[in-house]
């Protein structure tokens, strides 16, 4: 879906600016390429501390053994200095922060690393970042023909850039329940992803409450950094995503197959 | 850290902090150092039912208000975050009890003078 409303845009945009279309639709895609590159190396810049088998030997040969049930190289695994429980990969490298360490059992934190292996076997570390960026082209080439576009080309180009907007949102969730379920495959013990996700849905939920209930001036610091969203939700709530592992655990044997 | 109520009803530093920060510190004053999973060990015993997301975040919340401070710590089981307090019992309690009358002589001078000089006598 994300492919033909990209493959429309792309023509719609050489429809109505020709050459000079073209040009700046391919000036946009280097642009953002040069800043996806910025990017990840400015991300080794932010208190990440790779993780040697000698100081957590249960944390790193968790994942070497996932990796080889998931038949993926051993990615590289950091330690993100951060109190606030929290787990995200890229290419093939998985960042866990130090807050989960303190909120979850080990078993447990190796069910989140389960779920971001997921996501580096499914090819969504490369998914991802592509689809975020040719958002910002959508953007670009969008604003373009609103400007220069007839009546028809402006209507079109919004109705376009809806359509994307709803099926990245889509794409991404699917992708988020798909790591899930990889995750469970690969686990020994399937059952830590729920309970890791019931203590962190408890520490979300926690957060919250300290946050609404307590006087603002005295805890400015405890809010987690704003995530940009726009308007369309990318990722499941954990609601959600327990719902869907509760399921799937009691068909855990079905997956099993389908995988294999 | 500045306290910014002051509970006529709760005893001790509970009058300053809600009561399970309470808890945390005066254990915390007593070990000086301790990680989260160590704290939680010694708060369970009281509550049973705590969960070591409140810990963390109680704690981290101390951090917030200056009177603990986090540093990350590599030992044998690995890399962890290690609390410390940034003041003493004693240094806290003088605080506390130095911005309330900071307070009190702000807003009712006379009054606060005439009643600590009636208790002084």
């Amino acid at each position: 879906m994300i492919r033909l409303i990209l493959a429309i845009e792309v023509f719609l945009i050489i429809k109505t600016l020709g050459n000079l279309g073209v040009a700046v639709t391919g000036a946009t895609i280097v642009a953002l390429v040069a800043i996806y590159v910025w990017a990840t190396r400015h991300k080794f810049g932010e208190n990440l501390i790779p993780l040697n088998r000698d100081e957590m030997p249960w944390l790193y040969e968790g994942i070497e053994e996932l990796a080889r049930k998931a038949g993926v190289p051993m990615p590289q695994v950091y330690i993100l200095d951060d109190y606030i429980p929290n787990a995200y990969s890229f290419g093939n490298t998985i960042v866990l922060s130090l807050g989960l360490f303190e909120v979850l059992d080990k078993d447990e934190i190796v069910a989140v690393a389960a779920h971001e292996l997921g996501h580096i076997k499914n090819h969504d570390t490369i998914w991802f970042p592509i689809i975020t960026y040719c958002r910002f082209l959508m953007m670009t080439t969008t604003l373009m023909l609103i400007v220069t576009g007839n009546a028809l080309v402006k209507m079109a180009a919004v109705m376009l850039y809806i359509a994307y907007e709803l099926a990245r949102g889509h794409f991404m969730k699917t992708r988020e329940f798909l790591a899930d379920e990889t995750a469970l495959t690969l686990l020994s013990v399937p059952m830590s992803l729920k309970r890791a996700l019931e203590e962190l849905k408890y520490y979300e939920d926690l957060r919250m409450n300290v946050k609404v209930s307590g006087v603002p001036s005295i805890e400015p610091g405890i809010d987690r950094e704003k995530r940009f969203t726009f308007f369309i939700e990318t990722h499941p709530s954990y609601e959600e995503r327990l719902l869907k592992i509760t399921f799937e655990l009691n068909n855990l044997m079905g997956i099993k197959q389908r995988v294999r | 850290m500045e306290p910014h109520e002051f509970k006529l009803t709760e005893e001790g530093i509970k009058a300053v902090l809600p009561p399970l920060e309470a808890e945390i510190m005066e254990h915390m004053w007593k070990v000086k150092v301790g990680t989260a999973g160590q704290v939680y060990e010694y708060i369970k015993q009281k509550h049973p039912d705590i969960r070591r997301s409140t810990v963390s975040i109680l704690m981290n919340r101390l951090c917030e208000k200056g009177l603990l401070k986090r540093s990350v710590e590599k030992g044998r089981g690995g890399m962890r975050y290690v609390y410390s307090i940034t003041t003493t019992r004693e240094e806290f309690e003088q605080r506390v009890v130095q911005k309330i009358l900071d307070a009190l002589v702000a807003n009712f001078r006379d009054a606060t003078y005439a009643y600590l000089s009636k208790i002084q006598k």
